[in-house]
């Protein structure tokens, strides 16, 4: 995973809890790309303090997600809701009974155990399994 | 004239996208832009890089600075300089 794309994360949970001035470095740093030189000239401070200023914003954020697991919690959950859109998608495309399409793309998939390959009743008990691991979790 | 190319984040909250995008380095922060030649998506699993090469190879051989980051997805998407 690209860096910036976890800092982007963390600070989508809890940049708020960053002061203005935080905020401001760490966006230009996070959301614009910009370089150290770039940001520092912009706010008329060093380069040395520009690279502090971010080292020190990526270790409180980090320090927030190791006690508060947010972003964890929520990478967990968008993949489980993943898979209950999965479940409810091959379940349109093939009401029970009327199982000759998803056949076809059962070859394709590489899981082990396939969604496209369970009955209607098991492919619930899946998303109720599912939901809830989700409620568990929070 | 430094001409940079950088990410800008878009897409909503906690579902980042970027583009990849060729920007005058003087105006870094008013949100003009030359040219977008690529996204980048990382919410997918493998993330997606998609790189309009011509342009990219345009920009890079005219001496646009990509970013470090910008870098490491160009080699990614498979262009060199």
């Amino acid at each position: 995973m690209e860096k910036i794309y976890q800092q982007t994360l963390l600070y989508d949970f809890y940049g708020e809890l960053l002061t203005e001035h935080q905020r401001k470095v760490y966006e230009d740093a996070v959301y614009n790309d910009l370089s150290l030189g770039e940001i520092a000239q912009e706010y008329g401070i060093s380069r040395q303090g520009v690279h502090d200023l971010i080292k020190r914003c990526d270790r409180i954020l980090q320090d927030y997600e190791s006690k508060l697991q947010l972003v964890r919690k929520f990478m967990e959950a968008k993949e489980k809701i993943g898979e209950i859109m999965e479940l409810t998608r091959d379940g349109e495309s093939a009401p029970e009974g009327e199982s000759q399409g998803v056949k076809s793309r059962c070859g394709e998939s590489h899981d082990e155990n396939p969604p496209c390959e369970k009955s209607g009743r098991e492919r619930m008990d899946r998303i109720r399994k599912i939901a809830e691991e989700l409620l568990q979790e929070w | 004239m430094a001409v940079k190319i950088r990410l800008r984040r878009m897409g909503q909250k906690k579902a980042p996208f970027y583009r990849i995008i060729v920007a005058d380095s003087r105006s870094p922060r008013d949100g003009r832009f030359i040219e977008e030649i690529g996204t980048y998506d990382p919410n997918t699993n493998p993330s997606t890089v998609r790189v309009n090469e011509e342009l990219a190879k345009k920009w890079l051989s005219n001496g646009a600075q990509p970013t470090e980051v910008v870098s490491r997805l160009f080699k990614v998407a498979g262009i060199e300089k």
